[in-house]
């Protein structure tokens, strides 16, 4: 029944971005089956082998007192990890064709993300960037970080044109944890250049997720009559007909998308594909697929 | 081929609309943002190009649409011969003569047995028609090739009263050959009576397409007498005996002696022998009509009968009654005005009405419908009551005169017709002393015996504005002396001043008792009309009301109409000769005596050589020749072409919704892929 709550036309009506965030985990969260991954149960989990920078607050003394051995206990709604959101706001990600844009739906992803990992006590931080960094939010568990993250979340705005290059690479100066990083935006750049330029992330033990937010209108254009098309980020023009909309456009779309799937799954990063006539908990599932795949 | 309505063409100026619409009409496009032209290519610029070349078929069938919807309305037509598309095949028409003089001995049987002979003959594809005619054309079958009815048709056919008329025949056997669509041969089996000729020798042209041919069942002129004229009273209101005088014709080239009797009611009251000379007229005169009280069947007959016996008998009705009451009110103390009008109203020589005089005080319970008009001379108020009841009988067909002085000028409007009262003018305290009746409309019927008022001097009068109504009389200063109003059914007749000798010394002039006596024989309905109607003339009834039905009495003593058509007939034709009866809503009952039109007893046949010209008048095949070279007849396309635009309407649907279903077809295939 909650499900409906997750459709973007029914999320755009709702102001305020925390309220969103809630109702999109909430009902998502109710849809699903038992899982013995969330919670917040102090249930015993594993006994885990102390190593350097490990927070001595968890070491268990009483089994240092018999073995003299550090060991970690961890309970199951403590196996914490850190969460960073990279948001594309290019000015490509500002289209829509109906009720929600794109970055009004990597918004209120990135919200239900934040909220979910606040909800799991992990440490999220968050990204904002077009050609450059706009905004970022250290990943942290302190107190009001889910707060200060929505209010990040809030105030991004379509800026100008993507450059993943400059981002990342500052992306990569802050990262110092292993985590799990996840990447929203329309990837409107080359497969390999992408992959290329996200995949040094990887190298360092992050799990890595694509996001790709495509509005329906840009994987399967319909035009009743020739249309002036317009770069929101070039701002260059173009006459396009109905028919080559229907027929070539597709298939360089398709072959776009499928070309970013296989490079990065080769690459060893999740790709997801979020069209934003869907609802919102397919994004959410692959998200916790993942983090799954990391306790 | 050619054009009905050219003018229409003018319309395929429409065409350019699709012209301009498919290859004129700019193309612009909206600028539609979109995130990335990235995957988009250059080449799709000639879209418009693209677009143009694909729709041409469309073009092309929205411009024939246009256009042969502009010719739809232009009504082309194509001459074609009838003949040549319908063979050899004819259409005989039989025309049988039915009027009045068929009824001569023997003529109508041999006129029967000819056309029984003709349509015997009728085969070979060849279709017959059988009509009859007199003052109008009547079918008696359709166009057909079975000889039997149209044998039943000819059977069928019987003398009537009605005047017979060549024109009426020759306008249906025009409006024949326009429609047959094959050639037509009408044999024409008549009387060829000179007097049914019309006076404009051009009515009786018959197109090309129709054969005219001719079968006098009479060759020569034969000898009839019959009454042709009856002058009586309408109407008697006393009991002194009436003269009628009876007017006998003779057609025949010998003199010829009659018995001619007056019959009331069957009995015959008074006989004379009259001699009428050969071709001439004898007057006959009856002294001795006392009629009883009632409408009387009076009859003028002829004795030994002729050959045509039926016109030597001439219907005409007398009806005896009381004179009818009218109400005379006046003020009291105000008596010239009774004195003045009664006197005028007595002496006319038929003293059709009683005047009852009455006190405007007392009118208070009086019903007016039992008078034939009521006069209101110069009263300044009536009770109210009885001004309604005044209303309502004026509506229902009464009358009233209304004079206007000096008691009636204190009123703001003149009672009854409630026109308003603009002054009251005494000329002798002005400067002209008196004014003079200076415009009177002799058509109308209360001035229609004394249309000369030139001595009579008004000294004063009462402006009364007309308000739409008829003014008959005006003074020299322009106010209207004579107002008619009619109001439902009846009618007010103002008179702007009085009767007395007071305010005018009308009364005293010689102007005073026609215009008196036919002022109430108006207003009371006492119509001078004849004595009787003609066969084929039509009587008024007045005015459907709905609700009101008058009853009419045939000769034959059937009701003619039936209970709808009497509350809604305004008059009803007069078929046969005899008595008509009609009672009126309003319970005044009528006898109408109607006679045959004396033209018919004229039996005078049309001469050779003018019958011989009818079978040849221009365009018209020679009556012993075969069938006439036809004019070739107009078919008209129209609707032809109008059901070749709705083809390519249903055409340019379906072209159309095909390419509006292409650019649908993306739409259902996303929808299909999300609903997998």
């Amino acid at each position: 029944m909650l499900q409906r709550f997750l459709d973007p036309a029914t999320l755009a009506s709702i102001s305020g971005l925390d309220l969103v965030a809630k109702t999109v985990v909430d009902g998502f969260v109710a849809g699903l089956h038992r899982s013995p991954d969330f919670g917040f149960s102090q249930e015993f989990a594993e006994y885990r082998a102390y190593s350097q920078g490990d927070d001595l607050r968890h070491v268990d003394w009483n089994v240092f007192a018999r073995t003299e051995r550090c060991y970690l206990k961890r309970y199951r709604g403590e196996t914490n990890t850190q969460l960073m959101v990279l948001l594309d706001t290019s000015a490509s990600m500002a289209y829509g064709s109906h009720a929600v844009n794109k970055l009004d739906y990597a918004r209120f992803a990135a919200a239900s993300l934040a909220y979910l990992a606040n909800a799991q006590r992990d440490a999220a931080g968050l990204i904002v960037f077009d050609e450059k960094v706009v905004n970022y939010v250290p990943p942290s568990t302190r107190q009001g970080q889910l707060f200060r993250l929505l209010h990040a979340i809030e105030g991004a705005r379509a800026g100008t044109r993507t450059d993943f290059s400059s981002p990342f690479a500052y992306f990569q100066n802050f990262l110092r944890r292993r985590g799990l990083a996840v990447v929203l935006s329309d990837f409107y750049e080359d497969p390999d250049v992408i992959i290329r330029t996200v995949e040094p992330l990887r190298y360092k033990g992050n799990e890595l997720i694509l996001f790709h937010v495509l509005d329906p209108q840009e994987l399967a254009p319909v035009f009743r009559q020739p249309a002036l098309l317009v770069d929101m980020e070039e701002r260059t023009t173009m006459e396009v007909s109905p028919e080559y909309a229907r027929t070539e456009y597709r298939q360089k779309i398709d072959a776009h998308v499928a070309a970013l799937r296989e490079k990065a799954r080769a690459a060893g990063i999740d790709y997801f594909l979020m069209n934003t006539g869907r609802p919102l908990d397919e994004g959410l599932r692959e998200y916790l697929t993942v983090r799954q795949g990391r306790m | 081929m050619g054009f009905l309505t050219p003018w229409f063409l003018a319309g395929a100026a429409a065409i350019g609309l699709p012209v301009w619409l498919h290859l004129l009409r700019r193309h612009r496009s909206t600028p539609l943002p979109f995130s990335s032209l990235r995957f988009f290519e250059r080449r799709t610029q000639s879209s418009v190009r693209h677009r143009r070349l694909r729709y041409l078929l469309l073009f092309a069938l929205r411009t024939l649409v246009i256009a042969l919807l502009v010719l739809a309305f232009a009504n082309p037509f194509i001459r074609r011969q009838g003949g040549a598309a319908a063979g050899n095949r004819r259409l005989v028409v039989a025309a049988i003569d039915e009027s009045f003089s068929m009824r001569y001995t023997g003529r109508l049987e041999r006129a029967k047995q000819e056309a029984a002979r003709v349509v015997a003959g009728i085969g070979g594809g060849d279709r017959g028609q059988v009509l009859a005619f007199g003052s109008r054309v009547r079918t008696m079958t359709d166009a057909t090739p079975d000889v039997s009815v149209l044998q039943a048709g000819v059977r069928a056919v019987e003398a009537g009263d009605s005047r017979g008329s060549y024109a009426e025949l020759a306008r249906a056997l025009r409006s024949m050959g326009q429609t047959a669509g094959v050639p037509v041969e009408a044999h024409v089996f008549s009387d060829m009576q000179k007097s049914s000729l019309p006076p404009n020798f051009a009515d009786l042209s018959l197109p090309g397409s129709v054969r005219l041919v001719t079968h006098p069942v009479t060759a020569e002129r034969v000898a009839n007498v019959t009454v042709e004229s009856v002058r009586a009273p309408r109407r008697v209101y006393d009991q002194r005996k009436v003269g009628v005088e009876a007017t006998v014709a003779n057609f025949g080239a010998a003199a010829e002696t009659r018995r001619a009797a007056l019959v009331l009611n069957g009995r015959e009251i008074e006989s004379h022998n009259v001699e009428i000379p050969a071709g001439g007229r004898a007057v006959v005169e009856f002294a001795n009509l006392e009629a009883p009280f009632g409408m009387r069947r009076c009859e003028v007959k002829l004795s030994p009968a002729d050959g045509l016996p039926e016109d030597d008998l001439f219907h005409f009705s007398v009806e005896r009654a009381e004179p009818r009451p009218a109400l005379f009110v006046e003020e009291p103390n105000h008596g010239r005005g009774l004195l003045y009008f009664r006197a005028a109203l007595e002496a006319s020589a038929q003293s059709a009405f009683r005047l009852e005089p009455v006190n405007a005080g007392q009118t208070a319970n009086l019903n007016p419908a039992k008078y034939a008009f009521v006069v209101l001379s110069d009263v300044a108020a009536v009770p109210a009551a009885f001004e309604e009841a005044l209303k309502r009988y004026v509506r229902g067909g009464g009358a009233v005169l209304v004079a206007l002085g000096r008691m009636g000028a204190s009123r703001g409007r003149v009672p009854v017709s409630g026109e308003a009262i603009v002054e009251a003018r005494y000329f002798a305290r002005e400067a002209e002393r008196f004014e003079t009746a200076s415009w009177l409309d002799p058509a109308h019927p209360a001035l229609a015996k004394s249309s000369r008022w030139d001595g009579v001097r008004f000294y004063q009068a009462v402006k009364v504005e007309p308000a739409g109504a008829q003014v008959a009389a005006r003074l020299s200063g322009g106010t209207p002396l004579l107002i008619d109003r009619k109001m439902g059914e009846g009618r007010v007749l103002v008179f702007a001043s009085t009767f007395d000798n007071i305010s005018n010394d009308l009364p005293l002039d010689a102007a005073f008792v026609p215009f008196v006596e036919q002022t109430a024989r108006y207003l009371g309905r006492l119509e001078d009309g004849p004595a009787g109607d003609t066969v084929d003339s039509h009587y008024e009834l007045g005015e459907g009301r709905g609700g009101a039905a008058a009853e009419v009495l045939g000769p034959d003593a059937k009701r003619l109409l039936s209970l709808d058509e009497a509350a809604r007939a305004r008059s009803v034709p007069l078929a046969h000769a005899g008595f008509y009866e009609v009672k009126h809503p309003n319970e005044r009952r009528e006898l109408v005596a109607v006679n045959v039109d004396r033209r018919e007893s004229d039996l005078d046949v049309i001469p050779a050589e003018t019958l011989a010209l009818w079978g040849n008048a221009p365009g018209n095949p020679a009556a012993g020749g075969g069938v006439a070279a036809e004019e070739p007849r107009p078919v008209e396309l129209g609707w032809y072409v109008l059901v070749a635009v709705l083809a390519l309407v249903l055409a340019e649907s379906w072209l159309g919704n095909r390419h509006l279903a292409v650019e649908r077809e993306p739409e259902q295939e996303a929808a299909r892929k999300e609903a997998a």
